[in-house]
């Protein structure tokens, strides 16, 4: 993991007012705090925070998966929520990953790494919680 | 404890540099400060020349014949230092046949460098360094003052620039005497060319079909020490490729760069061998790979490629990447092709050049669980009519028979040669050549780098380009193992 580039990368979004945190737990995650979502549900908190596993190699292999807290409302509407890719255990809480990938024919373009980081998946992040079934 | 340094330099610096250094030779002396990344290892101090900021107008004065630096020109660079994260340093000329050695001037001018611009720019190595010719031979000596130490530099490697060190008032490890063993190679290039391959270090990465070939002709050839890595044991289907290699070993699990070296032991056991279990970019594997002359890649690995890469850019090892490929249709095979990507500091990084997979490096650097787990989800996906490719791509498994990676680490060892004999270039940057195609099919596909990649950014920027790493060691990969 290149811990430098994702903290320069969070650095870009706390500019823009978006929380993230690097975590170190067993494996090291984003955790995007209080994303705005679900504008236009009005059953549906207006903010969540999202997890994203960093991956082995990071930058050299792309971004993957995001996971919600397992009591989220959002987790059964989120494409590929209803298909587990894991629990994990994050900031004292508990996670699932769905099945979301962005940058694997998933409407985020080819992974680029000298284009894409943490700082633009949020981007993918904002418009996966809009997308809801 | 770090004793001593090594200094690398890229061609186009070292091309702007000599122009400068000497702009006033053969008598007269000249300078210019000059920016560097660098990176601790156990041992020694690695610093690469990244920018040279040369001196204008009267910032020397050109009036004397030795170098007398303004004091605005050292201001200059050490404010600039306060907006960067670069090493800054001084290298100046000495008349010919005047050996690189420091001088009673030269002393003063460093001890007052040294305290300058710690004031300035804190916790960063100060570099000084002389270059001269001596007996028309480019010399090089140096010091550098870190962490309230000075360091001598031990090895200059300069792009494609055969140079000698001078290291406690004389050259550094000259031979002199031609081994009979190589006594053909010397008729061919030269005796010095024999005392340089003595001389150098030669990293190969990857110690299978390409590697194994690689390291037994550059080991004939008497390069003084090899670095090889490589994360695998021997098995059976090795046999057919890896040089040194027999039944007993694929009974006795031992690794192949154990194997490595002991082929190269019953060789010439006069030759260094260095090697690791492990894989590029480890912390412990980069640490090896930074005092290298030159490097090759022999790993069919698209991460190691990665690596590789990133490193020749930002610590300016020159390296060559090869790879092979066979391809068949309708029982026939149509294609043996050898691959061999120069990889200089200047030339645009793998990714500019497209060669390389994310997905495939995702699949390389996942754990065992992960892809399992992956391998799982895709086929559930495609029972019910789904695309399993968002969970996991089945890559083929390259073909390859031993003559074609024996060719392909022969030919690369070949340019390696070359460069480190300072005799010839690998006439190509990206060379592919299809042995049954006529006249071979051979292309070379020359690549210019993407406007908005880093690599253009921070050639010779070393740990202080940390931050642009283009892939780095997954946690879960045990440490690298030094055999």
């Amino acid at each position: 993991m290149s811990r430098e580039r994702i903290l320069k990368e969070l650095e870009i979004l706390r500019e823009g007012q978006q929380i993230a945190e690097l975590l170190s737990a067993g494996r090291d995650y984003v955790l995007y705090r209080g994303i705005p979502a679900g504008g236009a549900h009005p059953s549906l908190p207006t903010v969540t925070d999202v997890i994203v596993p960093v991956p082995n190699g990071y930058p050299g292999a792309a971004i993957d998966l995001a996971g919600l807290p397992v009591d989220s409302a959002f987790l059964p509407r989120v494409k590929g929520g209803r298909n587990s890719q894991g629990i994990v255990q994050a900031d004292g809480r508990t996670w699932q990953l769905a099945s979301y990938h962005p940058h694997q024919n998933g409407g985020g373009g080819p992974w680029d790494q000298m284009k894409n980081g943490f700082h633009t998946y949020f981007d993918q992040l904002l418009s996966w919680l809009e997308r809801l079934d | 404890m770090r004793t001593s340094a090594i200094v690398r330099c890229a061609a186009p610096e070292w091309n702007t540099l000599r122009e400068i250094l000497f702009s006033r030779y053969p008598e007269l002396e000249w300078a210019t400060f000059a920016r560097f990344g660098w990176r601790e290892t156990t041992d020694q101090l690695v610093v690469t020349l990244a920018t040279i900021d040369p001196p204008s107008g009267s910032d020397l004065d050109d009036r004397v014949g030795h170098v007398a630096i303004s004091e605005p020109y050292s201001l200059r660079m050490a404010l600039g230092a306060e907006k960067h994260s670069l090493a800054v340093g001084v290298i100046h000329s000495h008349p010919e046949n005047c050996p690189p050695v420091a001088s009673a001037i030269d002393d003063d001018m460093d001890s007052y460098y040294s305290s300058y611009l710690e004031g300035f720019a804190p916790d960063r190595p100060y570099i000084s360094l002389i270059a001269s010719t001596v007996r028309g031979d480019l010399s090089l000596g140096g010091r550098i003052f870190w962490r309230g130490e000075w360091l001598p530099v031990q090895h200059f490697a300069v792009e494609r620039t055969p140079s000698t060190t001078w290291a406690s008032q004389k050259p550094v490890n000259r031979q002199g005497r031609t081994r009979e063993r190589t006594r053909r190679l010397a008729s061919a290039f030269g005796d010095e060319a024999a005392d340089r391959l003595r001389r150098s270090t030669v990293a190969v990465i990857g110690a299978g079909g390409t590697g194994s070939a690689a390291i037994e002709t550059l080991a004939r050839a008497g390069v003084g020490k090899l670095i090889i890595v490589d994360p695998e044991s021997i098995g059976e289907s090795n046999l057919e490729r890896v040089h040194g290699s027999c039944p007993d070993h694929v009974r006795d699990g031992i690794s192949k760069v154990a194997l490595a070296k002991e082929h190269v032991r019953a060789i010439d056991d006069s030759c260094v061998v260095q090697g690791f279990v492990g894989s590029l970019p480890q912390q412990e594997v980069v640490d090896a790979l930074v005092t290298a002359d030159v490097a090759l890649g022999c790993t069919d690995q698209q991460h190691s490629r990665l690596a590789l890469s990133d490193i020749a850019i930002r610590y300016l090892i020159p390296a060559i990447d090869c790879g092979v490929l066979l391809e068949g249709k309708d029982g026939k095979v149509t294609a043996q092709v050898i691959q061999l990507v120069r990889l200089l500091a200047a030339d645009p990084c793998v990714l500019c050049r497209g060669m390389i997979n994310p997905t495939q490096i995702a699949q390389e650097l996942m754990t065992d669980d992960e892809r399992e787990q992956r391998r799982r989800a895709a086929m559930e996906a495609e029972s019910k009519g789904q695309d399993g490719n968002p969970y996991w791509h089945n890559l083929p498994q390259l073909n390859t028979v031993g003559y074609l990676t024996t060719m392909a680490g022969a030919l690369a060892a070949g340019y390696v040669i070359g460069w480190l004999a300072g005799r010839f270039d690998p006439p190509f940057e990206r060379l592919q050549m299809n042995l049954v195609a006529s006249y071979f099919d051979v292309t070379d596909n020359e690549q210019t780098p993407r406007p908005q990649c880093s690599c253009r950014r921070i050639r010779g920027w070393a740990d202080q380009g940390n931050v642009d790493a283009l892939v780095t060691p997954p946690r879960h990969w045990p440490t690298a193992r030094l055999v």
